[in-house]
């Protein structure tokens, strides 16, 4: 048998690549020992699978799900928060922004750091400073929990440019590569330290949806278009 | 979907996995209940858009090995566990090849935890490699040659034409 133990185990799992496992498959065919030790690992396969797979069908005991049962009260006080985010969740708002640029107040993540999370370029909002070192160079899957920027979806949208969402203390969004930066195509009010948080990745994961071309970025893909620098492919 | 919809979703095959690990029904359940009040309470902490089932998985895996390590404090040893730190490993080859025929409870029972959680994983339910090694946060290396050392086992010990 010219295969090692490790790579006829890996052939049963399914992680070989196609054109190994095909030459597994052939040299099984003239190969009994080999075959044998296919069939081998097959079989514990099965019998485990089999043992376990009624446990799928048992009902789920009640004080299980009673645990994830809705609850009326909480659900209308859930739709009354996400119906309050609906509000707030808006195209930009032009004339806000450019007064409080005018003033001088920056939206920044951290408003008593100096640099400011967003510029205007162009009639664009663009994000700046520690917001787009985040957008740049964050990984979903590998980010801490107390990271001031929380990069949520990296996705394609319909023109081709990546686009990824974010949350941070004061402003949430989506922010899309184009020339000169990530350009902020949604924006709202950042709802760090409050109760809404789960509302308002829900309401940021609804609009990345409706943008998105495809399905959104996993985390191989993610760290390929970053090491790329989130150019179109 | 809400977060507690796609919970009751995973709940069947979260009970699998449990039952795998703890063995004991009724303990599996016990498991799975901590491991939705532990997700409940640290609902914020999931990424959306990331696997709700790995973090689940995790979730639950990480709370039986507290448990075990509890209970290893406790001096409280169930004889099975006895058995699986003298069978387990070198020692599994002086069991009768095939003395557990048919037993998968039994058989699983004598692997150490640290293989059985990933012979549940990868063979029963059906995560690659990789996906294993994320929920149980060790190199990939390792899952292969825990993977290795269970199948040699669980295959000696139920015979090897099942």
């Amino acid at each position: 048998m010219s295969f090692d133990p490790a790579t006829v185990a890996a052939f049963v799992d399914g992680e070989l690549d196609d054109l190994t496992a095909r030459r597994i498959e052939r040299e099984a065919t003239s190969d009994p020992a080999l075959a044998a030790e296919i069939a081998r690992h097959r079989a514990l396969k099965a019998q485990l699978t089999a043992h376990y797979a009624p446990v799928i069908d048992e009902a789920v005991p009640e004080r299980l799900r009673a645990l994830l049962a809705p609850s009326d009260k909480v659900d209308a006080s859930l739709a009354g928060r996400r119906e309050a985010k609906r509000m707030r969740f808006a195209p930009i708002h032009w004339g806000a922004i450019a007064a409080s640029l005018a003033l001088g107040l920056a939206l920044g993540l951290k408003p008593w750091m100096p640099p400011a999370s967003v510029t205007e370029a162009n009639g664009t909002m663009i994000a700046a400073g520690p917001l787009a070192a985040a957008l740049d160079t964050q990984l979903a899957s590998s980010q801490s929990t107390n990271t001031a920027v929380r990069i949520g979806l990296s996705f394609e949208d319909k023109a081709g440019r990546y686009c990824r969402s974010f949350e941070s203390r004061s402003l949430d969004g989506i922010g899309c590569r184009d020339d000169g930066g990530w350009h902020l195509e949604r924006t709202m009010q950042g709802q760090a330290g409050t109760e809404y948080r789960q509302a308002s990745s829900g309401e940021l994961a609804a609009a990345a949806a409706s943008m998105m071309a495809g399905d959104p970025l996993d985390a191989a893909a993610e760290r390929q278009a970053r090491d790329k620098g989130w150019a179109r492919r | 979907m809400r977060f507690e919809e796609e919970l009751v979703e995973l709940l069947p095959r979260l009970r699998r996995f449990a039952r795998g690990l703890a063995r004991d029904a009724s303990d599996a359940d016990d498991l799975c209940q901590a491991a939705i009040e532990r997700a409940l309470k640290s609902q914020e902490q999931w990424q959306q858009g990331t696997r709700l089932d790995s973090w689940m998985y995790r979730i639950t895996r990480n709370l039986w090995i507290d448990d075990r390590r509890a209970t290893g404090r406790r001096g409280v040893h169930t004889p099975i566990d006895e058995a699986a730190t003298q069978v387990a490993g070198d020692g599994a080859a002086e069991v009768e090849a095939g003395a557990l025929r048919g037993d998968v409870d039994g058989a699983m029972a004598r692997l150490p935890g640290e293989q059985r959680e990933v012979v549940m994983l990868v063979l029963v339910e059906g995560y690659a490699y990789r996906e294993a090694a994320e929920i149980l946060e060790v190199p990939i290396g390792t899952v292969t040659s825990r993977l290795a050392r269970g199948r040699e086992t669980l295959m000696h010990l139920l015979g090897e034409a099942a």
